[in-house]
């Protein structure tokens, strides 16, 4: 039993136990033991991770069994540069959730049975390696979110719950239209039915399937609404404020910190290897959405009232950085320019990840301790709450893009690395960073500064099961920002398999037909 | 010897006796009855055939569609008992709670 | 361990550590810096001490013990692009200042802040803010000097708005920061396009270092954009950074209302930590903008309009420190204009624009924090009508403010006497050689100067003579032994800087060294560099020697000062013009003024507050019925055809049997008609 299988079963068992459980002592602390020995097993294998895999096996701590041979479905786990930090990601989320959380008294043994259930699901996405189990458990992750946000949400949650997993859950849908075409053209042509994603992504990479160009496509174009949906990508985010408004803090923070990065991976793991085949104008629409998902968010972020539906809008902009930076990284250029473009997208992916947690962390204490989170009820927040004033200067600078902060790393590099490919693109995307300062800052501003509004009444400082996740949050961003290395290289040896050695793409990347890749 | 045709001919004329009768008649034991009806239809159609054929699983199969006639006559008629017993009625046109 | 003799010791090994002692100094100062010695104070002060004998230290290796320039570098993320230092005389000249400069200035606050409940948070941040400027004046590279950039710019954000309770002070960090963001977004995008075109050279290890980018410029000039010259856009969009985080028009409307924050931060925004840093990054990247057609022409045109219309609004604000504000925005035009004027000069602009640089910090620094003294004394008044007649109280606070302005407005024998007239005299030489606009910018700066002289001294004398004009001015009471003691040293350097460097010909001959080396290569940075190729590949011709220009162009500016400050004199100490008869609302020339050329109105009220905020509310519409409308739609289109269909189900049995048996015999018919019957 490799380190993942056992990663997955700590978890389960917590879920399990917790449920069983009684108070809230007894919840939280078999939800600590098991999300922090979670942690422990994914930092282990952090720390054993070989960075130079690609040489040996495309995949490390990689377990393959069978599963239900008969129509091809097999147990088949493992991680390479790009899932590890993301298996990172949610067990030091997840974790820190948990102790964010210690004084939960509502159904205490549900809840957090199902944090750990959301750890789980999240990982076996992260890690999986056959489609079914990547589906089953992308699927999965929609049960805990839904209950988190059913049963311990605001005012609006069945709305919220209902639209969240209907919204989601027609993407995942058409999705698995995408990948069960995949599945038997597959089949079809080669006699071999297998769910195994590096099986038939390759095969649809290297042309075998026999299938016309429309067929490719329409693969190509469900599976990618399938991620676009899940980032999410303007138009299709209109969930997503929604379900934030409502959800718990945690789910919050699972929510924005981990969940929407599944949309992410997917696109790396997925369909990246498929833009060499698919039609060359899905990277341009890649990048397209990309490109509306930051112009959109600081225009949209700033008419809101609610400071947790601004920090949601800050999320969509942040994680269209991703698709700019994965599409423009694809098409033929200059090398070391597509390397940076694309450590970048990844690197923004665990980077945002980690800010993110702190927004709505610090939202959700400001609504714990004010009871409110309209924007213009707050005001001079710092003369009560200090410490919180300094942990959300740093989250919201760290958020507008702040250098010495892990964000600034990574959009430099999405943004140098497109230049060349992509340069209308890049400079659009540039013309959004001081409407995202302004938003950030006049958030701010309102919320932290200026005369303290007394009608908030005694407003106590942050507790301190609060305090040490945001901090430990803060410190993670400020070191990778000043110190990226210990993430970046793992994803730029990744990065460079999947550019460079031409297993992945077209070596010196995907060429544009002069004038016929965009259709409009 | 009688031609099978005539056997299928009483079993059709049996069968849209009893599906006229599901169709318009709103009594439930009327409706059982018809239902009765259709059955028999179809047990003369196996036994016509497996005597036409001279295979014996028809009239097995027959057999095994009595008692099933049985155990739903039995089910329907308990299902009525109870509703008699609710509604003093057995109309099923207001026997409709579970409609939309 | 120490060696006794420090002559020995190689400080420039040591030059990150000009960057990490501050920041050491922050995280001491931020985390326990409030149960030490007053409170907070030491540590900031003592870590930009350290900066300081280390900047110095550099400076004997290289300029008395001629060690030689030294860079070097470490790998930091992505392939190619490093943490590096460079220490070469123009960033000697930067460090040395500015620790200098911050270190008196912490040294002030000491005695200035000591009534302040956080004060460690606020020594935290002006030693952050320090150790950022050193970061970005040591930087090698672009990236590096951008990141600093923007540190200094949060910084100024966290310290404008340090006292965070004032909404105005709250507001005047987020304009600072917003009209920083423009600049800056524009600046990253240049540094982009920077990095693009490096890495279609070839080039792969410290790609956007300056001595790569410099070692290229040859082949980076045929590369276009948009058939425009790159280097040219690149230029233009570094500009635009150096606009907002220098205050150029039409970005300086923040540092007004940055004067919102204690007096000490309007000192070191103004002279040592911030708005110099785009006037060294021009300096830097000098040979950039020398090889991109235009660009330095643009840099001067801004620079000298910049330095008069920021003059004209010096002559009408009322309050103190404002006054000295608009000042800065003014020599700050002066210093970008005679960068500009590089086109033609070389290498001299650099070392005139620095000497000025430098200079201009020694004698800021002093005015502001004369001017923190004051408010001290007279319980944070800062309007000049309401003083008067300070200097009786006040003597040590008004003679190093009179010193102050006296270099202020190029007094002669001061540090700005050498510094301003030798910028006007070399503007003249550019104009001879550059043209219509050329003589533009020669006269901006011509007629800068008696605006500068009036309102310099019509602040001074509103302030310090005459009769006290409100209660508090009528008892000021003199600052402390923290705060007198800096004001001595500042005085001492804003008079005697010029003379101390020979009439600044020491330090332009040791700043000219950065660029030219032909003369000792083998110990230079930028091996190779001839300033005079890369001036045609921008389509400029360098002057060979150093031309004189005529004698009444040098006194010209001398004459002006004079006049400016007979005019001041006149008005406001003699009292001979009763300025109030023009001073009135009904002057429409006083009332363009007054509201600083309508340009925060237009930029806030009107494109701010009218138009975005009108844009962010139709998008909010936009999103919540026009996006999730169409969601929203879709799921009722789905509920209506299920409550149309659902009538299907009557619930009558009879109904379903019709149902079924109809649909089995269209089936049996079906089969059937398929099968042929």
């Amino acid at each position: 039993m490799g380190l993942i299988t056992i990663l997955m079963l700590v978890l389960l068992a917590g879920a399990i136990l917790s449920l069983l459980t009684k108070t809230t002592a007894q919840a939280r602390g078999v939800a600590l033991v098991s999300s922090f020995g979670a942690l422990a097993i994914s930092i282990l294998m952090y720390l054993t991770y070989d960075a130079n895999f690609n040489t040996i096996t495309n995949y490390a701590f990689e377990e393959s069994g069978t599963w239900m041979p008969s129509i091809g479905i097999g147990y088949h786990v493992g991680v390479d540069g790009i899932s590890l930090p993301m298996v990172l990601l949610a067990t030091i989320v997840c974790a820190l959730c948990a102790i964010y959380s210690w004084s939960e008294g509502k159904r205490p043994n549900q809840y957090f049975a199902l944090l750990l259930l959301m750890d789980l699901t999240l990982i076996g996405v992260f890690v999986s390696l056959d489609f079914f189990m990547f589906y089953v458990f992308w699927e999965l992750t929609l049960l805990p979110m839904f209950f988190l946000i059913g049963i311990w949400g605001g005012p609006r949650k069945d709305y919220s719950a209902i639209k969240f997993l209907i919204y989601t859950h027609i993407a995942s849908v058409l999705m698995m239209l995408g990948i069960f075409a995949l599945y038997y053209f597959h089949g079809a042509s080669t006699g071999f039915y297998t769910f195994d994603i590096p099986t038939l992504v390759n095969a649809y990479k290297d042309g075998i399937l026999p299938i016309s160009q429309y067929w490719l496509d329409f693969i190509f174009i469900t599976i990618m609404f399938g991620f676009m949906v899940k980032m999410p990508s303007v138009p299709f985010h209109t969930w997503l404020p929604d379900a934030h408004v409502e959800a718990p803090t945690i789910g919050s923070i699972i929510l924005a910190g981990v969940l929407l990065k599944m949309g992410g991976y997917g696109l790396f793991r997925v369909l990246l290897p498929m833009m060499g085949v698919a039609s060359t104008w899905f990277i341009y629409l890649i990048a397209l959405f990309g490109l509306m998902s930051i112009l959109y968010s600081p225009f949209a972020a700033l008419a809101q009232k609610d400071l947790k539906k601004l920090v949601a809008f800050s999320s969509i902009g942040h994680m269209g950085f991703i698709s700019l930076g994965v599409a423009a990284s694809v098409l033929a250029g200059m090398d070391p320019a597509r390397v940076v473009a694309h450590t970048g997208a990844m690197f923004q992916m665990f980077s945002h990840g980690i800010i993110t947690c702190v927004l709505f962390g610090c939202c959700g204490v400001i609504e714990h301790h004010t009871h409110t989170r309209i924007i213009d009820d707050l005001g001079g927040l710092t003369k009560k709450m200090p410490k919180l004033a300094i942990l959300m200067v740093a989250g919201f600078f760290a958020s507008l893009g702040l250098p010495l902060c892990s964000g600034f790393v990574a959009e430099f590099g999405i943004l140098s690395g497109s230049y060349h490919t992509m340069p209308i693109f890049v400079i659009l995307a540039a013309i959004s960073i001081p409407f995202t300062a302004g938003y950030h800052l006049w958030a701010v501003q309102r919320t932290l500064f200026g005369p303290y509004n007394e009608y908030l009444g005694d407003v106590k400082e942050i507790k301190w099961y609060e305090f040490t996740p945001l901090a430990i949050w803060v410190i993670i961003f400020v070191i990778l920002g000043i110190y990226p290395a210990p993430i970046i290289d793992m994803m730029q040896t990744t990065t460079e398999y999947f550019l460079l050695s031409g297993d992945i793409l077209p070596i010196g990347g995907i060429h544009v037909p002069p004038g016929g890749a965009v259709p409009w | 010897m009688i031609p099978l045709q005539y056997y299928l001919l009483l079993a059709g004329i049996l069968f849209a006796i009893g599906a006229y009768g599901i169709m318009t008649l709103s009594n439930g034991i009327r409706l059982l009855m018809c239902v009765e009806l259709m059955l028999n239809a179809a047990n003369m159609n196996l036994i016509a055939f497996s005597t036409h054929i001279n295979d014996a699983s028809g009239q097995v199969f027959a057999l095994f569609s009595i008692a099933l006639a049985a155990a739903e006559a039995a089910v329907g008629f308990a299902i009525i008992l109870m509703v008699y017993r609710l509604r003093a009625k057995i109309d099923i046109e207001n026997i409709k709670l579970l409609r939309w | 361990m120490m060696d006794p003799n420090l002559t020995t010791i190689d400080f420039r090994m040591y030059a990150h550590w000009i960057v990490l002692l501050p920041m050491i100094g922050f995280l001491l100062e931020l985390l326990i810096g409030k149960y030490w010695w007053r409170k907070g104070g030491m540590f900031a002060t003592l870590s930009i001490f350290g900066s300081m004998i280390i900047s110095y230290g550099c400076l004997y290796n290289v300029y008395v013990q001629h060690l030689g320039f030294w860079e070097y570098s470490w790998p930091w993320f992505y392939d190619g692009i490093v943490a590096g230092f460079v220490v070469d005389p123009l960033s000697l000249a930067m460090v040395c200042m500015v620790s200098f400069v911050s270190f008196f200035i912490h040294f002030y606050a000491i005695g200035y802040m000591s009534h302040d409940c956080a004060k460690n948070v606020y020594f935290a941040e002006t030693a952050l803010f320090t150790g950022s400027m050193f970061g970005l004046v040591l930087a090698n590279n672009l990236l590096q000097l951008f990141i600093f950039w923007e540190m200094v710019g949060v910084c100024s954000y966290l310290l404008i708005g340090f006292w965070w309770h004032k909404p105005e002070a709250a507001a005047a960090g987020k304009k600072a920061w917003m009209s920083c963001a423009v600049g800056d977004c524009l600046f990253l995008l240049g540094i982009a396009m920077m990095y693009t075109i490096m890495v279609k050279q070839g080039i792969t290890s410290e790609i956007i270092s300056f001595n790569a980018i410099f070692q290229n410029l040859e082949h980076l000039s045929h590369e276009a954009l948009f058939g425009v010259s790159a280097l040219t856009i690149i230029c233009i969009l570094f500009m635009c950074g150096v606009l907002g985080k220098s205050a150029g028009f039409p970005l300086h409307v923040w540092i007004p209302d940055a004067m919102e924050g204690p007096t000490t931060v309007s000192a070191l925004i103004h002279a040592a930590t911030m708005v110099t840093a785009g006037v060294y990054l021009i300096a830097r990247a000098f040979p950039i903008f020398l090889a991109a057609p235009n660009a330095l022409m643009i840099v001067a045109f801004m620079g000298a309009f910049t330095a008069l219309y920021a003059s004209t609004l010096g002559l009408v604000v009322n309050d103190l420190k404002r006054i000295f504000a608009y000042s800065t925005i003014s020599q700050l035009g002066y210093m970008i204009a005679i960068l500009g004027c590089g086109a033609v000069l070389g290498v001299a602009s650099v070392a005139y624009a620095l000497f000025h640089l430098v200079a201009h910090a020694f004698f800021k620094a002093l005015l502001f924090l004369s001017s923190g003294s004051v408010l001290h004394g007279i319980g944070n008044i800062r309007d000049i009508k309401e003083m008067g007649g300070l200097l009786k109280g006040m003597r040590w606070t008004g003679y190093a403010m009179l010193a102050g302005a006296l270099a202020l407005i190029a007094f002669p024998l001061t540090a700005g006497y050498y510094s301003k007239d030798r910028i006007i005299e070399d503007a003249y030489i550019y104009a001879t050689h550059g043209g219509d606009l050329g003589y533009m910018v020669w006269i901006f700066l011509v007629l800068g100067v008696i605006l500068t002289a009036t309102y310099t001294f019509r602040a001074w004398y509103l302030a310090m003579t005459g009769e006290p004009r409100s209660y508090p001015a009528i008892h000021p009471h003199e600052c402390g032994f923290w705060m007198k003691t800096t004001l001595v040293v500042l005085s001492f350097f804003a008079i005697f800087l010029g003379i101390i460097t020979g009439g600044g010909k020491d330090f332009w001959h040791f700043l000219e060294e950065t660029f030219v080396h032909e003369t000792h290569t083998a110990t230079g940075i930028y091996p190779g560099l001839n300033l005079h190729e890369i001036a045609h590949l921008g389509g400029n011709t360098l002057m060979h020697h150093g031309a004189h220009p005529p004698s009444w162009v040098i006194y010209l500016p001398l004459l002006l000062m004079i006049a400016g400050l007979a005019i001041a004199t006149t008005v406001y100490y003699k009292n001979r013009i009763d300025v109030s008869k023009y001073v009135k609302k009904d002057n429409p020339l006083y009332q363009i003024l007054w509201n600083k050329y309508y340009l925060d109105y237009l930029f806030k009220d009107i494109i701010a507050e009218k138009i975005i905020m009108t844009v962010f509310t139709f998008w909010d519409v936009l999103d919540r019925y026009v996006i999730d409308g169409v969601v929203n739609l879709l799921s009722w289109i789905t509920i209506q055809s299920g409550q149309v269909s659902r009538k299907l189900q009557t619930g009558i049995v009879q109904n379903y049997a019709t149902a079924v048996i109809f649909g089995v015999s269209m089936l049996m018919i079906l089969v059937i008609m398929i099968r042929g019957g």
